[in-house]
C-alpha cells in the first residue's frame, strides 16, 4: 500500500508536469478572421487604413448607427433645422428628429449623438492611418508616400473636425496621441478649435501634391479650399481671399480639371456627371458594389418621395419659404428686403408661391387616376422664378427629372407641404447604373451622386462675402454675377416633356416654367454699387442661399453671418430669420404640427447641444454649449 | 506492476494508461446465478421494477412484473436493492438459494441517489443546495425543448417560454445576475453545454439542479449560473423490455378579436374623429364608411405614381400584376368591410402535434443497452412553422475484470427541420405577430387579382399604414428551411485501480452542424419595400466542442468516519465556422431552381471564424461524513481559460459546505414526527465567462465593403479595399466573480411530508459588460470590462406531500417556490446606469445602480389634460394639449423633461411557484401541474401601435375608440376618458415610454391535466405486454392573468435592444413586442407501452 502509494505521488506529478507543459499552447488562442496592427504594417495595410478614414465620409460606419443622423449631407442639422426644408413624413416618423426642426432639442437626442461618434470615428480613422506608420518596417513604405498619407490623413481629420466645429463649436481636437490604451481619451473642449484645424491643413498643403491618382483623393486645392472655408467661418475674410483668388486662378482638380463651375447648375446633382470641374471636394458614392448599397448616398435614404416611384419616405421636404425665395423681381433679381408683413423676414413672403397644397383635400371623394381633385384643375402659377427653383425642390405639374409630371403634395408623406425633394434624386433611365437597394428595404434609395462638400461655386461666393466685407462692391457683383449667369443659360433651364404620358420621349426646348434670372447692374437692374454694401451682403447670402438650396449649408451659413459668432449681419440675424420662417409656415400652411408654438433662441439655438451622454462619459472634461442644459 | 507502466507511458495519456493498468487487478470468481423475488413490507406484494445492483458495480437487474429478478453474483457480493417510495436495502449473497428480499417503505427520499457534480451522492449527504426534479411529473408536458420541463419542476429555476415549435427557453438559476448571459450550464451525462433542447425528454432518467456555490463550484469558471445535471436512461441486466411512448395532440390558438382591435367602419369613424385630413382622404364617402377599392399603379392606367381610392368597378380593368417588373403594377384590392380582416387568424391555426419514442433496454452483467428513436412533429399554430426532428440514442456499459473496468458511451444523433421555430423573428416590430395588429383590418388577405393584399395601395401620406402583410410574410416562409444535425454524447472508461481508488476517464462533445436556406420575395403589398430585387440566400454553420474529464476517486469507510476524495482534470475546447451568401435577381423563385449560381446579381459570399476558446481545469472534492450526523464537504477548481489575456487567464473557485443531520442526535430521536432533518450551510465562488467575446483582450482592424470600402476612383460602382479599427482590446479583463451564500434545511416529518427550504445570497461582481467610451476613442467595439457588481437574495422552497387513503387511491401533493431579488450595486462607468431595450421613442428599461436588473424607467401619467387652464397651469411640455395625458413632474421644475423620467415597474416577479398534484385510484391516475408567477410587471409595447393615434396607421384598439378623451372647444367633454384623445400631432403626449404601458405580468397557467388508466397486467400478459398506460391531457388549459396581450410569460427581445444586441440579452426582458404566445390551449392523447 504504501510503496504504490508513492507511485502515484510519482504518476500524479508525471500527469501535472506533462499537462501544465501543454497548457501553455492550449490556452494560447490569437485573434481569428481580424487583423492586428502586426499584420497591417506594410504600405499596403497603411494604404487601406487611409482608405478605411475616407469611408467614413458617407457616414456609414460599423457601430450601427443610423446614416440618415450621421449623414455627410446635413440634411437635418443644415436642412429642416434651417429654412430650407421641415423634416417631412409623419409627424411621429422619426420622432427625434421633429425637435431638431423646431429648436426645441434636447442634449440627449440620439441624431446629434450619433453625428458626433461617427465624425470621432472618421478622426481615428485617419489617425490610424498615421499611427501605423511608424510601425512599417518591411520597407514597403517611402518616407515621402508616409508623408503624403500623413497628409491626405490630416486633411480628412480637418473635414470631420470641421463638421464637429459648425455643428458644436467648441469640440474635443483628437490627433493621433488620443488611443483607448494611453488612457487619454477624455479630451475636453476648452475653446474653438479653428486654430488647430487649420494648423492641420496647412501642414496637409505643405506635402499635397496638386493631382492625384485617383479622382477622390484630397489634393492640395482640396486642402486650401478647405483652410479658405475655416478662415470664412473663423471671419478672417482678408486671410481668406489671397487662397481663394489662388483657387480661382489656379485651382484643379484631382484629376487635373481647371476649376470651373460646370456648364448646367443640374450637372452637381447628377451621378452621370459626377467629379466634373466644379468639384473641389467630393464625397464618392458608390451603387451595385456588392456591399448592399452601403456605400451610396444612404444618408439621404429618407428623401425621396413617398409611394412614388420609390417606396418610402417622404422626409426632407423643401419649405414653402425656400420655394417663395426663389421668386423674382421684374429684374429678376431676388427679393430680400425686410418684409413690411412679418417683420424680419422677407419680401418674398409676403405673398405665397401658389402651390397645391389644399385642393387635394378640400374635395376629398373627388380624386381622379391624373392627380388633383376633380373640378378644380390645379395650374402652376405663371409667376417668374429663378431657374433653381425646379432642380432644387419638385413642385406639381413640372417635370420630376425624367419620371413624371411631379404630383406635387400628393408626392409628399404627412400633408404638410407641396414640395418634395429632387437634389438626390435619380434619373428613371439611369436608375440601375445609378442606384441601389439600401439595407434590403429601401428599393433604389441609395444612389451613386456624389455629395458636394465644396463646389467651385462655394469658392467664387466666398470670395463675394469677401469682397463685400472689404467694400469692394464691383468684384463682388462680379463674382454673383459668375454664378447668375449659369442659372441664366436657357440650355440648363428644367424643360416641358414632348409627351407627359410618356416622359422617356425626352425633353422639348420649352421651359416648364416662367424662368427669369437677371444679372445685377445690367440691363437696369441695380448694382452692388447702387445698393450699398448691406444690400449687397445680403445679395450675396441670398445667392448662397438659392445656389446651395437643400444642400445642407443654410442652417450653418446663418450661423456665421450672425453677430454672435463673429459675423458681419448683426446680433440675432439667425434668430430674425429662423423666426420669421416659422411665422410664414403659420400664416401659410395653417396648423404645422412640428413647426407650431415653437421659436428660435437667439443664443442658444446658434450651436447644437454637446451630446449629454459624452458629457456624462467624459466626467466633467467636456462643457455644454450656452443655454443648454 | 506501475514500472512497467511508467514506461509505457510516455506515447500513452496517462491517465488511460491507469486504467488499462487495472486490468491486471486480480479477480477471484465463484459465480452463481442467483434468483429471487422483491416484495413490499406494507402490502407483501410484489415490487415491480426494483433495481438490484451488486454493490460497486453497474452490474445489477430489474425485477419483473412479478418482483423475480435472476442475476449472475459470487458468494460474497452484497446485492443493494432500492425502488422509488422504499428505503434501500443491502442483502449479502451466502448461497444461490432463492431469495425473498422485503423492502420496508419510506416516505423520505433521503436515500435516493443524486448525480452531483462528477460524482454521485446520497440525497442524505448532500450538503450543497441541490433540486432534483421529479422526472416523472416533469414529462407530462409535451414539449419539443426540454428545458420546458424544468418550469415550475424545481426551486430556483425560473424558466420563460415561447410557444415557438422548437424554441429553446430562457431559464436562470436564482434570479438574472448578469447583464447578459444568465443560461446556467448543462451536463448532459458529463458532456458540458448550453442548452438542454434535444434532449428526448423519454430518455431523461434525472435531472438535478446544483444552486448554490457547495455543489456548482466545482464547475468553477462555467458554474456561475448554476448547474444542471442531466443523466439519460442505461440499459438494465434482465430481459430485453421494449417501451413505446407516444402523444398526438392538436394545439389551438387563442381565439376572438385578440388584440382588441376596431373594425373598418370604426376606424372610419375614428380618422374624422382625429381631424386627420391625410387618412380621410381613404374614406371619401365621409365618417363611418368603407370606399370599394384601392389602388396602386405606374403608368399603366394614368400617369406615374398616381393612386388613390375609389367605388368605381370601371377601375378594375386597368388590374395589372408584373412579376418581373413590379415597376409596371397597378394593382387593385377590394377593401374588407364588417369586422374586417382577422390578421391574427390569417396566420394562426390549429396544428397538430406528435411524438414517438421506441426505447429497447436490456442487458446482462457485463454489458448493457439503451437504444432509442424519437420522432417529433410539432407544427406551430403559427403557419409554416414547425419543427421534425429525428433521433436515434445508444446508451451502452460494458463491463470486465469481474467488473473492475467499466467502460461504455452515451450518445445521440439528431437530424431536425425547422421553420421560424426560433425567438429572433418574433419579439419585435418587424415580426409577423407584430404584423397582425400593424396591419388595418380594412385591408383585404388578397387583391382582386389574388394576389396578396397590402399597404401599397395609397400615396401622398400612407392613410393604409407602412406594415407588411403577415399574411405575405407567413406563407412565403414556406419556402424557407434549416437543416440540422447534431451528435452529443460522450465514451468514457472506468477501472478500480486499487483498493479505494476509481480513475474514470470521458471524452465527450458536440457536432453541430446547421444549413438554412431563404427566399426574399419581392415585398409589392408592403409600403416601404415596393419593388427591388428577388434575393435568396444559403447559410452554413459548423462548429464543434469537446471535454475531456480524468477524475480520480478515493472512497473509503472506517468507524464512524466515511471520506470521498475526488481529484480531476478536465480540457474543454471550441470551434467554428460560418459560411453566408446571397444574391438578388433571381429568373424564378421557385425552390428547385433558387441556388446562389443562378442569381443575376452576384453579392460576395462572406465567411467568419468563431473564435477557438480553450479551457484548461484541476479541480479536487472532499466529503467527509462522520456518525452519519456531521458533513463537511469542500471543492476546489482552477481554471484557465483562453479568452483572457496571459497573466488573467488563470482563477480558483473555492467551495465549503457543512451539514448536521439534527434527527440522529439522540436530542431528536424520540420525536416521532421527525423524520429526518438536517441544517446545511454553504460558502463558496464560482464564476461566469459567458459575457465576453474571443477577441476582447486585443485590438483588432477588419474590411468590411459597407463600413470600410471606398469608391476613392470616382466611378459608379467601384470600390478600394480599406480597413478599420473594429475593437479595441483590453488586456487586463477577467472572470465574473459569483460569491454564493447558503443556508438552509431539508426535513421529512411525518412521513409523508417533504422540505426543503433555503435562503441565499449570491453576489456577482467583475460583471463583464462593454465599456462605454466616449466618442474620441472612434467608431471601434470598446472593450469588454469588469463593470459592476449585483447582488440576488431570495428563498427557495419545495415541499412533497405524499399520502395514501387507502389501498385504493393515493395522492401526492408537490409544491415550489423561487423568489429573487435583484439589486444592482455597482457599475463603475462614468454614469451609474445605462439604458436600453428600444423602442421607437425613448428606450424602455434602465439598468441604474440601487435597482434592479431590466426595471422600466419612463414617464409616469397623472390623468389627462381637461382644458387649457390645466395645460397652463400644470407642468407642461412642448406640444401639450387638452386631451394629451398629464406626466408628473418628478423632479419639481415645472416642466416636463426627460429628467422626470422615474421608475415604472419591475419586470422580475415576486416569485414563481409550480404545483404538482397527482393522484391514482385503483388503476386510475389523475394529474395537474400548474405554474405561475407572481408580482412582475410587463410592458405591453403593443399599445405603442393600437392605442395612439398619433403612432403610425395601423390595426387600432377599441380603447381608442371608446376610452379616448374627445376635445370639443379646446375642453375635454369626457372627463372619465383615460387614452389621450385621438389626434395625429401628439407624440410626447401620447405614445412616449409611460407608466401607461405597465401591466400586471402577475399569472397562473394550468400547464397540464391529465387523466390516465394503467391495464390489469394480468390481463396484458396474455397477450404480451408489461405495462399499457394511456392518457388523455389539456394542455394551458386555463391562464388566470390580468395582463391584456397574447401572453404574460414573455421571452426577451433580441431584436429590440438597441445597441449590444444579444450581449444585452438579460439586461432588459419582459417586454411585449408581440410574442409568439405559449398559452394555447393544447388536447393531447398518448400511450406508454412496454413489453
Amino acid at each position: 500500500m504504501k510503496k504504490s502509494y508513492s507511485k502515484f505521488i510519482a504518476l500524479g506529478s508525471l500527469v501535472v508536469l506533462t499537462l501544465t507543459y501543454s497548457c501553455k499552447k492550449l490556452l494560447n488562442k490569437e485573434p481569428v478572421g481580424v487583423l492586428q496592427s502586426a499584420t497591417l504594417a506594410s504600405k499596403a495595410g497603411v494604404d487601406g487604413l487611409l482608405i478605411g478614414a475616407y469611408a467614413m465620409l458617407d457616414g456609414y460606419t460599423n457601430t450601427g448607427g443610423t446614416e440618415w443622423e450621421s449623414s455627410i449631407d446635413n440634411w437635418v442639422y443644415g436642412g429642416i433645422a434651417s429654412d430650407d426644408a421641415y423634416k417631412g413624413s409623419n409627424t411621429t416618423d422619426q420622432p427625434t428628429a421633429a425637435p431638431l426642426e423646431n429648436h426645441s432639442v434636447d442634449p440627449a437626442n440620439e441624431f446629434l449623438s450619433e453625428k458626433w461618434a461617427a465624425c470621432y470615428n472618421g478622426i481615428q480613422r485617419a489617425n490610424d492611418a498615421i499611427r501605423e506608420i511608424p510601425l512599417v518596417k518591411d520597407g514597403s513604405l517611402s518616407t515621402a508616400y508616409g508623408a503624403e498619407v500623413v497628409a491626405e490623413a490630416k486633411f480628412l481629420r480637418s473635414v470631420y473636425h470641421f463638421e464637429l466645429a459648425k455643428m458644436w463649436r467648441s469640440v474635443p481636437y483628437v490627433d493621433e496621441t488620443v488611443t483607448y490604451a494611453a488612457g487619454n481619451f477624455n479630451v475636453g473642449n476648452p475653446g474653438p478649435i479653428w486654430d488647430k484645424i487649420e494648423a492641420d491643413l496647412k501642414a496637409a498643403m505643405t506635402v499635397l501634391p496638386k493631382t492625384q491618382p485617383n479622382v477622390g483623393r484630397a489634393n492640395y486645392y482640396a486642402a486650401e479650399a478647405l483652410l479658405a472655408k475655416c478662415y470664412m467661418y473663423d471671419h478672417q475674410y482678408t486671410t481668406a481671399k489671397p487662397l481663394l483668388d489662388d483657387l480661382i486662378n489656379n485651382g484643379e482638380t484631382s484629376n487635373g480639371l481647371k476649376y470651373a463651375l460646370a456648364a448646367h447648375y443640374e450637372d452637381n446633382f447628377n451621378a452621370a456627371t459626377k467629379n466634373g470641374p466644379e468639384s473641389v471636394f467630393a464625397v464618392q458614392m458608390t451603387v451595385g458594389d456588392g456591399s448592399g448599397g452601403q456605400n451610396d448616398n444612404a444618408g439621404a435614404v429618407l428623401n425621396f418621395p413617398a409611394g412614388t416611384y420609390t417606396g418610402c419616405c417622404g422626409f426632407y421636404q423643401p419649405s414653402l419659404s425656400l420655394a417663395n425665395a426663389f421668386k423674382v423681381d421684374a429684374n429678376g433679381l431676388p427679393m430680400f428686403q425686410a418684409s413690411t408683413i412679418t417683420p424680419g423676414g422677407f419680401v418674398y413672403n409676403d405673398t405665397n408661391l401658389p402651390n397645391d397644397h389644399g385642393y387635394a383635400l378640400n374635395k376629398a371623394g373627388a380624386y381622379t387616376l391624373g392627380g388633383v381633385a376633380g373640378g378644380t384643375p390645379f395650374t402652376p402659377p405663371s409667376d417668374a422664378l429663378d431657374s433653381r427653383i425646379d432642380w432644387t425642390l419638385g413642385r406639381y405639374g413640372i417635370p420630376y427629372l425624367d419620371w413624371a409630371l411631379c404630383g406635387g403634395e400628393q408626392w409628399s408623406r404627412g400633408d404638410i407641404t407641396p414640395y418634395n425633394p429632387i437634389k438626390n434624386a435619380f434619373y428613371h433611365s439611369q436608375q440601375s447604373s445609378t442606384t441601389d437597394n439600401f439595407g434590403g428595404w429601401a428599393a433604389s434609395q441609395g444612389t451613386a451622386d456624389n455629395y458636394n462638400l465644396i463646389r467651385f461655386a462655394d469658392v467664387i461666393l466666398w470670395r463675394a462675402e469677401c469682397e463685400v466685407e472689404a467694400n469692394d462692391l464691383p468684384a463682388a457683383q462680379a463674382d454673383v454675377n459668375m454664378i447668375r449667369a449659369r442659372a441664366a443659360i436657357p440650355a440648363g433651364f428644367v424643360h416641358t416633356f414632348v409627351d407627359n404620358s410618356d416622359p422617356s420621349k425626352g425633353f422639348t426646348n420649352t421651359p416648364a416654367a416662367n424662368y427669369k434670372v437677371g444679372l445685377y447692374g445690367v440691363a437696369g437692374a441695380p448694382s452692388f454699387a447702387t445698393l450699398g454694401q448691406a444690400a449687397a451682403r445680403q445679395a450675396v447670402y441670398i445667392e448662397r442661399q438659392l445656389e446651395f438650396g437643400m444642400e445642407g449649408h443654410r442652417f450653418f451659413d446663418l450661423q456665421r453671418y450672425d453677430a454672435l459668432y463673429g459675423g458681419p449681419a448683426g446680433s440675432g440675424y439667425m434668430a430674425g430669420i429662423l423666426n420669421a420662417h416659422i411665422k410664414t409656415n403659420v400664416a401659410f400652411l395653417g396648423t404645422n404640427p412640428v413647426l407650431q408654438g415653437h421659436t428660435f433662441t437667439a443664443g442658444k439655438n446658434e450651436l447644437w447641444p454637446i451630446p449629454l451622454h459624452q458629457i456624462d462619459l467624459e466626467g466633467g472634461k467636456l462643457k455644454q454649449n450656452p443655454g443648454y442644459n | 506492476m506501475f514500472k512497467s507502466l511508467l514506461l509505457k507511458g510516455r506515447t500513452l495519456c496517462l491517465l488511460l494508461c491507469c486504467i488499462v493498468s487495472s486490468l491486471v487487478v486480480t479477480a477471484q470468481t465463484q459465480h452463481l446465478n442467483l434468483t429471487g423475488k422483491v416484495i413490499g413490507a406494507d402490502d407483501k406484494l410484489a415490487v415491480v421494477g426494483a433495481s438490484v445492483r451488486i454493490k460497486g458495480t453497474n452490474t445489477g437487474a430489474v425485477t419483473d412484473v412479478n418482483g423475480n429478478f435472476t442475476l449472475s453474483v459470487n458468494v460474497g457480493n452484497v446485492l443493494v436493492v432500492s425502488y422509488i417510495g422504499y428505503q434501500q436495502q443491502e442483502v449479502a449473497v451466502k448461497s444461490g438459494a432463492f431469495l425473498t428480499i422485503t423492502l420496508a417503505q419510506t416516505s423520505s427520499t433521503l436515500t435516493e441517489v443524486v448525480v452531483t457534480g462528477y460524482t454521485t451522492q446520497l440525497k442524505k449527504d448532500i450538503s450543497g443546495a441541490i433540486a432534483t426534479v421529479n422526472v416523472t411529473d416533469a414529462k407530462k408536458i409535451p414539449t419539443t425543448s426540454s428545458e420546458q420541463l424544468l418550469q415550475g419542476q424545481a426551486s430556483g429555476v425560473t424558466v420563460i417560454n415561447s410557444g415557438a415549435p422548437g424554441a429553446a427557453s430562457t431559464v436562470f438559476i436564482r434570479g438574472i445576475a448578469n447583464f447578459g448571459n444568465t443560461t446556467p450550464l448543462y451536463v448532459i451525462d458529463g458532456v458540458q453545454t448550453g442548452d438542454m433542447s434535444l434532449v428526448n425528454p423519454s430518455d431523461i432518467e434525472s435531472i438535478s439542479v446544483l444552486k448554490d456555490a457547495g455543489a456548482a463550484a466545482i464547475y468553477g469558471i462555467s458554474g456561475g449560473n448554476g448547474v444542471i445535471v442531466v443523466t439519460t436512461k442505461k440499459g438494465k441486466a434482465g430481459k430485453t423490455t421494449i417501451n413505446y411512448d407516444g402523444y398526438y395532440g392538436t394545439q389551438e390558438p387563442k381565439g376572438g378579436n385578440v388584440w382588441n382591435l376596431m373594425n373598418p367602419e370604426q376606424q372610419s369613424q375614428l380618422a374624422f374623429t382625429a381631424g386627420d385630413l391625410a387618412t380621410e382622404k381613404l374614406y371619401p364617402g365621409g365618417p363611418g364608411t368603407i370606399p370599394t377599392y384601392g389602388y396602386h399603379g405606374g403608368t399603366a392606367a394614368g400617369t406615374f405614381g398616381t393612386a388613390g381610392v375609389t367605388s368605381d368597378p370601371g377601375i378594375l380593368q386597368y388590374y395589372k400584376f408584373d412579376a418581373s417588373n413590379h415597376g409596371n403594377d397597378f394593382l387593385i384590392q377590394k377593401f374588407a368591410t364588417g369586422a374586417g380582416t382577422d390578421w391574427f387568424h390569417s396566420i394562426f391555426r390549429a396544428a397538430p402535434e406528435q411524438q414517438h419514442t421506441i426505447t429497447a433496454s436490456g442487458g446482462s452483467d457485463k454489458s448493457t443497452f439503451l437504444f432509442a428513436l424519437n420522432y417529433v412533429n410539432q407544427q406551430g399554430t403559427l403557419v409554416e412553422t414547425y419543427e421534425k426532428r429525428y433521433q436515434a440514442r445508444l446508451n451502452s456499459t460494458f463491463s470486465t475484470l469481474n467488473n473492475h473496468v467499466r467502460f461504455g458511451e452515451n450518445g445521440f444523433v439528431t437530424y431536425k427541420e425547422n421553420n421560424g421555430g426560433y425567438n429572433g423573428t418574433q419579439q419585435q416590430e418587424g415580426g409577423t405577430i407584430s404584423g397582425t395588429y400593424r396591419m388595418m383590418p380594412i385591408i383585404p388577405l388578397r387583391d382582386v387579382g389574388g394576389n396578396y393584399g397590402g399597404t401599397y395601395d395609397v400615396s401622398g401620406g400612407e392613410p393604409l399604414g407602412n406594415g407588411s402583410s403577415p399574411y405575405a410574410s407567413q406563407l412565403n416562409q414556406a419556402t424557407n428551411n434549416a437543416h440540422f444535425v447534431y451528435v452529443q454524447g460522450n465514451v468514457f472508461a472506468e477501472a478500480d485501480i486499487a483498493k479505494y481508488f476509481t480513475a474514470r476517464t470521458s471524452f465527450g462533445g458536440q457536432l453541430y452542424n446547421q444549413y438554412y436556406w431563404n427566399i426574399g420575395y419581392i415585398d409589392y403589398s408592403s409600403y416601404e419595400a415596393h419593388g427591388g430585387a428577388n434575393t435568396a440566400g444559403e447559410h452554413e454553420q459548423f462548429n464543434s466542442n469537446y471535454n475531456w474529464t480524468n477524475t480520480i476517486t478515493y472512497k473509503e469507510t472506517f468507524g464512524k468516519h466515511n471520506i470521498q476524495v475526488l481529484a480531476g482534470y478536465e480540457q474543454k475546447a471550441f470551434q467554428g465556422r460560418n459560411l453566408d451568401a446571397t444574391n438578388q435577381g433571381y429568373f424564378s423563385l421557385d425552390p428547385n431552381y433558387v441556388t446562389i449560381g443562378a442569381a443575376t446579381a452576384v453579392n460576395p459570399p462572406s465567411s467568419t471564424i468563431d473564435q477557438p476558446t480553450s479551457t484548461l481545469s484541476f479541480f479536487g472534492r472532499a466529503d467527509y461524513t462522520y456518525n452519519d450526523r456531521y458533513i463537511l464537504a469542500a471543492t476546489i477548481r482552477r481554471d484557465g481559460f483562453s479568452i483572457f489575456y496571459p497573466g488573467h487567464q488563470w482563477a480558483t473557485f473555492p467551495s465549503a459546505s457543512l451539514a448536521w443531520r439534527i434527527s440522529q442526535e439522540d436530542f431528536l430521536k424520540g420525536v416521532s414526527w421527525i423524520n429526518d432533518l438536517k441544517l446545511r450551510g454553504s460558502y463558496g465562488e464560482a464564476g461566469n465567462n459567458g459575457n465576453i467575446g474571443g477577441t476582447n483582450a486585443y485590438s483588432t482592424f477588419k474590411s468590411n465593403q459597407g463600413a470600410s470600402y471606398y469608391g476613392i476612383n470616382g466611378g459608379l460602382s467601384s470600390i478600394q479595399q480599406g480597413f478599420y479599427n473594429d475593437q479595441i482590446g483590453n488586456p487586463n479583463v477577467t472572470w465574473e466573480t459569483d460569491k454564493i451564500t447558503d443556508i438552509g434545511f431539508d426535513a421529512s416529518l411525518f412521513n409523508h411530508l417533504d422540505i426543503t427550504v433555503d435562503w441565499y445570497k449570491k453576489a456577482v461582481s467583475g460583471l463583464l459588460f462593454p465599456q462605454d467610451l466616449p466618442s474620441t476613442v472612434g467608431g471601434a467595439n470598446p472593450p469588454t470590462v469588469n463593470i459592476g457588481d449585483v447582488q440576488n437574495k431570495g428563498w427557495d422552497i419545495s415541499a412533497t406531500y405524499h399520502g395514501r387513503a387507502n389501498k385504493d387511491f393515493s395522492y401526492s401533493i408537490g409544491a415550489n417556490i423561487t423568489t429573487y431579488n435583484s439589486l444592482i450595486l455597482k457599475e463603475s462607468g462614468s454614469s451609474n446606469f445605462f439604458d436600453t431595450g428600444g423602442s421607437r421613442d425613448l428606450d424602455i428599461v434602465r439598468d441604474q445602480v440601487g435597482h434592479p436588473i431590466g426595471a422600466f424607467f419612463g414617464f409616469q401619467t397623472a390623468g389627462i389634460y381637461q382644458n387649457a387652464s390645466q395645460v397652463s397651469s400644470l407642468p407642461g411640455y412642448s406640444g401639450a394639449a387638452p386631451g394629451a395625458f398629464i406626466y408628473k413632474d418628478t423632479d419639481g421644475d415645472k416642466k416636463i423633461t426627460s429628467n422626470d423620467r422615474t421608475w415604472l415597474g419591475n419586470p422580475n416577479p415576486d416569485f414563481t411557484y409550480g404545483v404538482n398534484l397527482n393522484a391514482n385510484y385503483k388503476r386510475w391516475d389523475f394529474s395537474m401541474v400548474l405554474y405561475g408567477s407572481y408580482g412582475n410587471q410587463d410592458f405591453n409595447y403593443v399599445k405603442y401601435w393600437t392605442d395612439f393615434y398619433s403612432t403610425f396607421q395601423g390595426g387600432k384598439s377599441l380603447d381608442l375608440y371608446n376610452k379616448a378623451a374627445i376635445v370639443q372647444g379646446g375642453v375635454v367633454t369626457n372627463p372619465s376618458a383615460t387614452l389621450p384623445a385621438a389626434s395625429f400631432s401628439q407624440a410626447m403626449g401620447s405614445s412616449t415610454v409611460s407608466s401607461y404601458y405597465i401591466e400586471s405580468g402577475s399569472f397562473l397557467k394550468c400547464r397540464v391535466l391529465q387523466f390516465g388508466y394503467t391495464f390489469d397486467p394480468t390481463v396484458l400478459k396474455r397477450i404480451g405486454l408489461d405495462k399499457v398506460h394511456i392518457y388523455a391531457q389539456a394542455t394551458n388549459l386555463f391562464t388566470i392573468t390580468k395582463y391584456s396581450g397574447l401572453d404574460p410569460e414573455l421571452v426577451p427581445s433580441l431584436s429590440n435592444q438597441g445597441g449590444l444586441g444579444s450581449a444585452r440579452q438579460s439586461a432588459a426582458f419582459g417586454i411585449d413586442y408581440g410574442a409568439y404566445p405559449n398559452n394555447q390551449r393544447q388536447y393531447i392523447i398518448g400511450v406508454n407501452l412496454t413489453f
